[in-house]
């Protein structure tokens, strides 16, 4: 089965992700690419204790992962791909976008300099030209923190 | 460090600012003064950045949250750099919130709600609830007692602490006991309450029952448990002015 979510959620693996999305979607591995992640040990396994044991978490950089993004999709597994921010999303858009082509943001929180679009999502002005950028570019971008939430298209946020 | 038992008060503020933009981070702030306090003689500037970052966005389960603030607290104390404390928040956010949750919501709530609704069947009538009260809320002060003590004893080395902590062991045991509980108490309850509605009463309760699972299969998870409750009181109501 395919990567059957890709999400942008700037706090990578909660209760959200595995359970909110994980159960529904019948989620078996999580991709979880961030490049500070994938080599701190400790933080892997803090990010492992989030999630029951029958999900096996992934961890991977950006370049790492677009090389992956092809077996991930091949895989008889069905996976969650899930990046902190847009730009690796992005990134990974562009490494292929067949695999990466609907994209959920999930949650993007409070910084400087970021402004509210929806109670969950907040971007800075460069944050949502990237994101139209990345529509542009053949993507589906969409708002969505949880499957019982409304859907909301990228139009109505930027 | 001084200031715990101040830093533990507070803490059972911390959502009292909950919101979209920091979620816990401001409450989390608040508890983290009192024990930041003595790093304002030993080091200003970091003392600053320190406050600063302990009010930054967090979120996870309240009543883990102690163990985030004290780990980060002894952090700031053994001069990490600011960057990794950051980072160590941000991952916290996840194990203490599955865990919390696994915890509480998903175990010691229903099986304390459980055990009490049985009582309630059997008669135990306020006794359950007070009962219930009490030791859902001892557990919950010790958790935090305990949440705080650990993350100051383990500071970056918190997530070996919870690994090698009671917290697993007993998400595995609550989790089965917490099913058994509801398992047991849903078929008591109804039968206590559908006493003296006879057959009619008792099939019109297996037919909400029975539209629920179905209606549940067919719409999957937007269908939630209060939406189907209202859904289920529109009906009753339609069918008592129906004469049904």
């Amino acid at each position: 089965m395919p990567l059957v979510l890709c999400r942008v959620d700037d706090r990578l693996v909660h209760g959200q992700v595995v359970i909110g999305w994980g159960r529904p979607l019948a989620i078996e591995f999580v991709a979880l690419v961030d490049g500070g992640v994938a080599t701190s040990q400790w933080e892997q396994d803090l990010y492992r204790m989030a999630v029951p044991p029958e999900i096996e978490v992934r961890f991977a950089a950006t370049e790492d992962a677009a090389a992956r993004l092809a077996e991930w999709q091949a895989s008889d597994r069905r996976g969650l791909l899930l990046t902190g921010d847009i730009e690796t999303m992005a990134a990974l858009h562009r490494a292929s976008p067949a695999v990466v082509h609907r994209i959920n943001l999930g949650g993007i929180h409070h910084r400087a300099g970021r402004r509210e679009r929806l109670p969950y999502l907040y971007l800075t002005d460069d944050e949502a030209r990237a994101l139209v950028a990345l529509e542009a570019d053949g993507a589906e971008v969409f708002a969505q923190d949880l499957p019982t939430s409304p859907v909301v298209e990228l139009r109505n946020i930027v | 460090m001084t200031g715990r038992w101040r830093a533990l008060l507070r803490l059972f503020a911390v959502q009292g600012t909950w919101n979209y933009e920091r979620m816990l981070g401001v409450g989390m702030g608040y508890a983290a003064e009192p024990l930041l306090e003595d790093l304002k003689t030993v080091d200003p500037v970091r003392h600053g950045e320190a406050v600063v970052r302990s009010a930054e966005f967090f979120n996870c389960n309240p009543n883990l949250a102690g163990l985030a603030l004290g780990a980060t607290a002894r952090a700031e104390y053994e001069d990490v750099p600011g960057p990794q404390i950051a980072r160590l928040r941000t991952a916290l956010c996840s194990p203490l919130g599955s865990l919390g949750d696994d915890l509480f919501w998903a175990g010691l709530v229903p099986a304390l709600v459980g055990l009490a609704l049985i009582a309630v069947v059997f008669g135990a009538g306020w006794w359950a609830i007070l009962g219930f009260l009490v030791l859902y809320n001892a557990i919950r002060v010790g958790t935090a007692v305990w949440a705080l003590k650990a993350g100051l004893d383990a500071g970056m080395r918190v997530g070996s602490a919870i690994s090698a902590s009671w917290i697993p062991r007993a998400i595995a045991r609550i989790g089965p006991l917490a099913g058994a509980g509801i398992g047991l108490a849903v078929p008591l309850v109804a039968g206590w309450y559908l006493r003296g509605f006879g057959w009619s009463g008792g099939s019109g309760a297996l037919a909400i029952a029975a539209a629920g699972l179905a209606v549940a299969r067919w719409f999957g998870p937007s269908l939630t448990g209060v939406r189907f409750a209202l859904l289920s009181m529109v009906l009753l109501l339609l069918f008592r002015r129906m004469g049904l």
